[in-house]
């Protein structure tokens, strides 16, 4: 579903990535776990060309990009990804100027090219589905925080993607909101969506991972199950980022 | 004061050619500044550096001389245009550039997650500006165009110069013919003030409207 080969990105000269190798299979659960700048949300971002690769390669759904290709092809290949990943944020990013329903059938009606009506009955359902269709006529600032990225994943799902990417979804959220989220991503867990989720919520993520990916300096140090690796971690790395958990 | 009340007919039609002028100018300033905005934040490097001149020089000559150069500099190239239409052309330009500016940043202020979670839908650069970017600037943008928009129907009091007769020249005209400057005068400043203070409570009841709507 997701293969990323030697995928590497600098930023002014400083190399975030290093040579990434990444594979998620479909309907897998992956969680990237990391000590901050470690290039989670780099490698994340990457996955859908909100970060351009400066080397090696993805392929997502079937759509190759390398770094090698001309600018024009590559953005078209990462157009082509984006239709199919969705993609939510930790500042929810949801548009002010829209209600609910007009965030989540935006990309129908122009990228789809949908009619109206047609939008609107998929938009209902996808609120539906996160439990808001009463607040469909409502906008975002009226929204509390744990609503609106329920919003917004209701907006990424509307593009029917065949995976999701999840950037630290909860960690903008007052913690007694960030449980409404976290059980609207179960839920697309079970339905067999394919998830590469960045998150802080080390019970999500051991409950729900079939796969810990531990990233430190722009490297992969450790894949792992999740109960192995939050019980008996193989890199020193590893265990000492549990250790400060714990602390915690 | 009585020479301004049998004139008012007369001066009414001046005041007729400010609005016309401004508003007209104002509706193809709009466009240019947007696109020039739009190619200063998303052209390649000739067309931003382009853009950038444009805007620079505009910005750094006097408004009389660029109204001078299009009626009279352009009738050396052959080009001769009526006065109005030169109060049109140049105004146009001038406000074009300031309104780009205004523009520029209003979009510029739009935080770049919009842009990311539009992007990761799979809108293309062009529907993200229609589509998300350009709705929110437009309400950043819509008090400093009112204040832009209060500044030219003032300014296109210089238009008298190529003998459009507009508000000021209208009164000049009445001058001519009467030898009284202040009756005059003071009955133009009292219209433009007029003018000026119902765009600006017009303008402030759009602007409550926009932020009204989320
Ligand atoms: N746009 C950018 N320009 C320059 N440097 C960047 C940019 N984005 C990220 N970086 C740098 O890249 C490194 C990795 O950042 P990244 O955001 O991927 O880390 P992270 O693992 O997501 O961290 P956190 O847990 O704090 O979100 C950091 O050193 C960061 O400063
Ligand atoms: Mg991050």
């Amino acid at each position: 579903m997701i293969q990323t080969t030697g995928l590497s990105k600098s930023f002014n000269g400083l190399e975030v990535l290093k040579s990434i190798d990444l594979r998620v299979a479909p309907k897998e659960i992956v969680v990237l776990l990391g000590p901050s700048g470690s290039g989670k949300s780099t490698l994340l971002r990457s996955l859908n060309g909100l970060e351009e690769l400066d080397g090696g390669s993805l392929e997502v759904n079937g759509v190759r990009v390398e770094a090698g290709m001309p600018s024009k092809k590559k953005q078209a290949g990462f157009r082509e990804i984006r239709r199919h990943t969705g993609m939510v944020f930790q500042q929810f990013n949801l548009y002010p100027h829209k209600t609910a329903l007009g965030n989540v059938i935006e990309s129908l009606m122009t990228v789809k090219k949908m009619k109206k009506a047609e939008a609107v009955q998929i938009g209902e359902r996808l609120l539906d589905r996160v439990g808001l269709l009463v607040k469909k006529d409502e906008y975002p600032s009226r929204l509390s925080g744990g609503q609106q990225q329920r919003v917004a994943i209701a907006r990424a799902l509307a593009m029917e993607p065949a995976i999701m990417l999840f950037d630290e979804p909860t960690s903008a959220l007052d913690p007694e909101l960030v449980g409404e989220v976290l059980e609207v991503m179960r839920q697309l867990a079970r339905d067999g969506m394919t998830m590469v989720i960045v998150t802080h919520e080390m019970k999500f993520a051991r409950q729900v991972a079939n796969r810990v990916v531990f990233m430190d300096g722009g490297v992969i140090v450790e894949e792992q199950e999740p109960e192995i690796f939050f019980q008996n971690p193989k890199s020193e790395r590893s265990r000492k980022f549990i250790n400060q958990l714990q602390e915690h | 004061m009585n020479l301004v009340w049998d004139n008012l007919p007369f001066l009414l039609k001046g005041a007729y050619y400010t609005l016309l002028v401004t508003v007209i100018s104002m509706f193809f300033g709009l466009i240019i500044g947007l696109v020039v905005a739009i190619a200063r934040l998303k052209g390649n490097r000739l067309i931003r550096g382009i853009a950038r001149v444009y805007v620079s020089i505009i910005r750094g000559t006097p408004l009389l001389v660029q109204i001078f150069i299009v009626y009279y500099g352009l009738v050396d190239y052959g080009i001769t245009l009526g006065p109005l239409t030169a109060a049109y052309v140049a105004l146009s330009i001038n406000v074009g550039a300031y309104l780009s500016e205004t523009f520029r940043g209003a979009i510029q202020s739009i935080p770049k997650g919009q842009t990311e979670a539009a992007y990761a839908t799979g809108m293309t650069g062009w529907m993200t500006m229609r589509r998300i970017i350009l709705p929110q600037a437009a309400r950043v943008a819509i008090a400093p165009m009112g204040n832009t928009f209060i500044g030219m129907l003032k300014e296109t009091a210089l238009v008298s110069a190529i003998t459009v007769t507009e508000l000021l020249r209208s009164a000049q005209l009445l001058i001519a013919q009467y030898y009284v400057y202040m009756p005059f005068f003071l009955g133009i400043a009292a219209m433009y003030w007029i003018m000026s203070t119902v765009f600006s409570a017009i303008l402030n009841a759009v602007e409550k409207q926009l932020s009204r709507v989320y």
